[in-house]
């Protein structure tokens, strides 16, 4: 076994032992620090595709802004009244053994189905991973020639995402409700 | 990328630090509990259960706020690496423009979530 | 990590000093920080253990290791113990990408009759592509340990704590993100090493289709980026918690924040990594603005040149030079870290919400019109 395809299953593993344990875990604050783990995982996944920046990215964003907003909510409400309400009985039992069940037919379905795919397309894929070569640049020039609009767009819906955030803070009966 | 030495010394990082709290707690005297040492931290008094704290949504704000100025940021970064090339293959006016009102969009909803008053920590 | 296993375990050993480099500069700084404090406050610092107080933190480590061993009942025991050792990691994985001085060219030779090849070796643990980006990826990660501390406590005075300290850390990231914008720009890379490539040689710029060349003055970014460096560096004053950001440690209003209920050795362990986080910053303050390792109006190529004079061989030659470079990028490097002290110890804490105003209403604007102006700069006069 190589060092590039011992790295990736060892990557993988942890990817999908953390997302395993977000969906299996009964404390909420477990299963949020393990989504972050899955996050982490998966930049180091990006890497081994060599994009850096995006690996760079999905640090700063998910792991570092999105799950910290997790678990910063999370940690916000006292959880265990409604934990013990929801984590006894035979429904979330159920539950968890159907969402283990739809992971594993998405794995294997998504082998099943790509076995063709990348047999037709590893050759320009591998070339581009074995020169090792550094994409931001390519993705900084594409952003702003074909994707210019996509761009702007963009600068837009982060507008209205914290127009949103900040009218559902003054919903009725919170702390920032207005009088 | 050396992927395999950042692993490498996370992992190292982690035994030491565990190394070194076995290595507190088999040096270190066992604690010796009583009950009042075991209770959370009130300034000496009593500890009270908190009845329905109410809970504050400014940590929300700040961070969904930190997130969507965290991904204007982050869209600066390929922008800055190449803006040189583009001026230098004629398209930096282009360029420039398109990140001036990128900017001028970034800074109207700051400008916006600072009038409408969304960070006051009192 | 290398191609043969000469190489490999090199680099391995080089991780593991650069780390244990770090967690070896906590002695130091806090010596420094105690003496320092101590000269601004017209006192003695430690004076009674070893010479000139120097071995202080070493009876301080001694102590700790013998603390009673102490895990609050409310808490939650795995969050609790994880935190401290958590604390280490972000910041010894971003430091170990900041390059310290030039790479070592060691010659071909022979060991247990083999040749081993010609190798380059960096004197950093990790060479990164995108550096920058890298390093702010992973500072982010520190908000964990800080959440995890004040969660795992199981003490609401600990969980406030730890949730205004995460909230404060947030906030300055985007200033510290924003300011690094401008020096990106002027060097067209993420690349830190290249990064200070482009700082060798006196000043010299482009503007209007003149060029403008000082010759008293070095390359340096912090000529051409006064404004981002402020920013910076405040910025990272918040993210490691110092004074004047200490909100995270206030005694006044939070006992001691998300750390109350810590002793002994995890405390030490917490503030290991707030050091960690210090020397990134300085790091990286020398990196960007200062030339980082390189010697101003010296190039590495003369230094070589006078190192082999010296040395026979060439790969004693590249060595003495790398450790000149060393030397230097200690140099300023210790200076950056002495202005932190100096700051903690000069200026009152700022309160919360004046902490907050700073981050969003004055330092984000600040930074933005620097990137602005900067992006103006870089189109107009081709700097």
């Amino acid at each position: 076994m190589t060092a590039d395809s011992f790295l990736f299953f060892f990557l993988a593993f942890v990817t999908l032992v953390s997302g395993l344990a977000v969906v299996l875990l009964a404390n909420p604050i477990y299963s949020a620090l393990c989504l972050a783990m899955t996050m982490v995982g998966v930049a180091g996944l990006f890497v081994t595709l060599n994009a850096f920046f995006i690996a760079g990215v999905q640090l700063i964003v998910y792991a570092g802004a999105v799950m910290v907003l997790f678990v910063m909510v999370l940690m916000l409400f006292d959880l265990r009244h409604e934990l013990a309400a929801f984590t006894r009985g035979k429904f979330t039992g159920t539950v968890k053994i159907a969402t283990v069940g739809l992971l594993a037919g998405l794995i294997v379905g998504a082998i099943m189905m790509s076995s063709g795919m990348l047999s037709d397309r590893s050759a320009q894929a591998s070339d581009v991973l074995k020169t090792g070569a550094d994409t931001t640049k390519d993705l900084g020039t594409l952003l702003f020639t074909k994707y210019v609009f996509g761009f702007e767009a963009l600068g837009v819906l982060l507008l209205v995402i914290a127009i949103g955030a900040v009218s559902l803070a003054r919903s009725k009966g919170g702390t920032h409700a207005k009088h | 990328m050396p992927l395999g030495g950042i692993i490498f010394i996370t992992v190292f990082i982690a035994l030491f630090g565990c190394f070194l709290l076995f290595l507190a707690a088999k040096v270190g005297i066992a604690a010796k509990k009583s009950s009042v040492k075991m209770e959370p931290y009130e300034c000496g008094i009593p500890g009270v259960e908190k009845q329905d704290t109410k809970v504050s949504v400014k940590f929300y704000l700040t961070a969904i706020l930190f997130i969507l100025f965290d991904i204007e940021i982050i869209f600066m970064y390929p922008w800055a690496t190449t803006f040189k090339d583009f001026i230098a293959s004629g398209n930096g006016l282009f360029v420039l423009i398109s990140m001036l009102i990128f900017i001028l969009i970034f800074i109207y909803g700051l400008f916006w979530e600072v009038k409408s008053k969304a960070l006051e920590w009192d | 990590m290398g191609k043969d296993i000469f190489e490999i375990l090199v680099n391995g050993v080089k991780l593991v000093l650069v780390f244990l480099m770090i967690v070896q500069a906590v002695p130091i700084l806090v010596w420094l920080e105690r003496r320092g404090s101590a000269f601004i406050q017209n006192r003695f610092g430690p004076n009674r253990v070893g010479p000139l107080g120097l071995l202080q933190l070493l009876a301080d480590a001694a102590k700790f290791l013998t603390k009673e061993e102490f895990a609050p009942a409310q808490g939650i025991k795995l969050l609790y113990y994880a935190a401290p050792v958590f604390a280490l990691i972000p910041g010894a994985i971003a430091y170990a990408a900041i390059p310290m001085s030039v790479p070592i060219m060691v010659d071909a030779f022979e060991m247990f009759g083999q040749t081993w090849g010609p190798y380059k070796f960096l004197v950093q643990g990790y060479e990164i592509g995108v550096g920058i980006v890298f390093i702010l990826g992973v500072s982010s990660l520190a908000a964990y340990t800080i959440l995890m501390a004040g969660w795992g406590s199981g003490n609401k005075f600990s969980l406030m704590g730890a949730l205004r300290a995460s909230a404060q850390t947030i906030s300055y990231e985007l200033a510290l993100g924003l300011s690094i914008v401008g020096v990106i720009l002027l060097y067209g890379t993420f690349n830190l090493t290249e990064m200070i490539q482009a700082q060798q040689g006196p000043l010299s710029f482009q503007f209007l289709g003149y060029t403008i060349t000082s010759e008293y003055l070095p390359n340096w970014g912090i000529f051409f980026q006064p404004l981002g460096a402020i920013l910076f560096f405040t910025a990272t004053f918040a993210e490691s918690n110092r004074l004047p950001f200490d909100l995270a440690e206030g005694e006044a209003e939070l006992v001691a924040g998300f750390h109350t209920e810590y002793g002994g050795f995890k405390m030490l362990l917490f503030f290991i990594g707030e050091y960690a986080h210090m020397m990134i910053a300085a790091g990286l303050m020398t990196t960007f603005f200062f030339g980082g390792y390189s010697i101003p109006f010296v190039s590495a190529a003369e230094v070589l040149a006078w190192a082999q004079t010296v040395c026979e061989t060439a790969t004693g030659a590249s060595a003495l030079t790398a450790l000149i470079h060393f030397l230097v990028y200690n140099v300023k490097f210790a200076l950056f870290l002495w202005i932190f002290i100096w700051v903690r110890w000069t200026l009152p804490r700022f309160r919360y919400d004046q902490l907050m105003d700073l981050g969003w209403k004055t330092m984000l604007p600040w930074a933005l019109a620097n990137t602005v102006f900067t992006a103006f700069m870089v189109y107009l006069a081709g700097i």
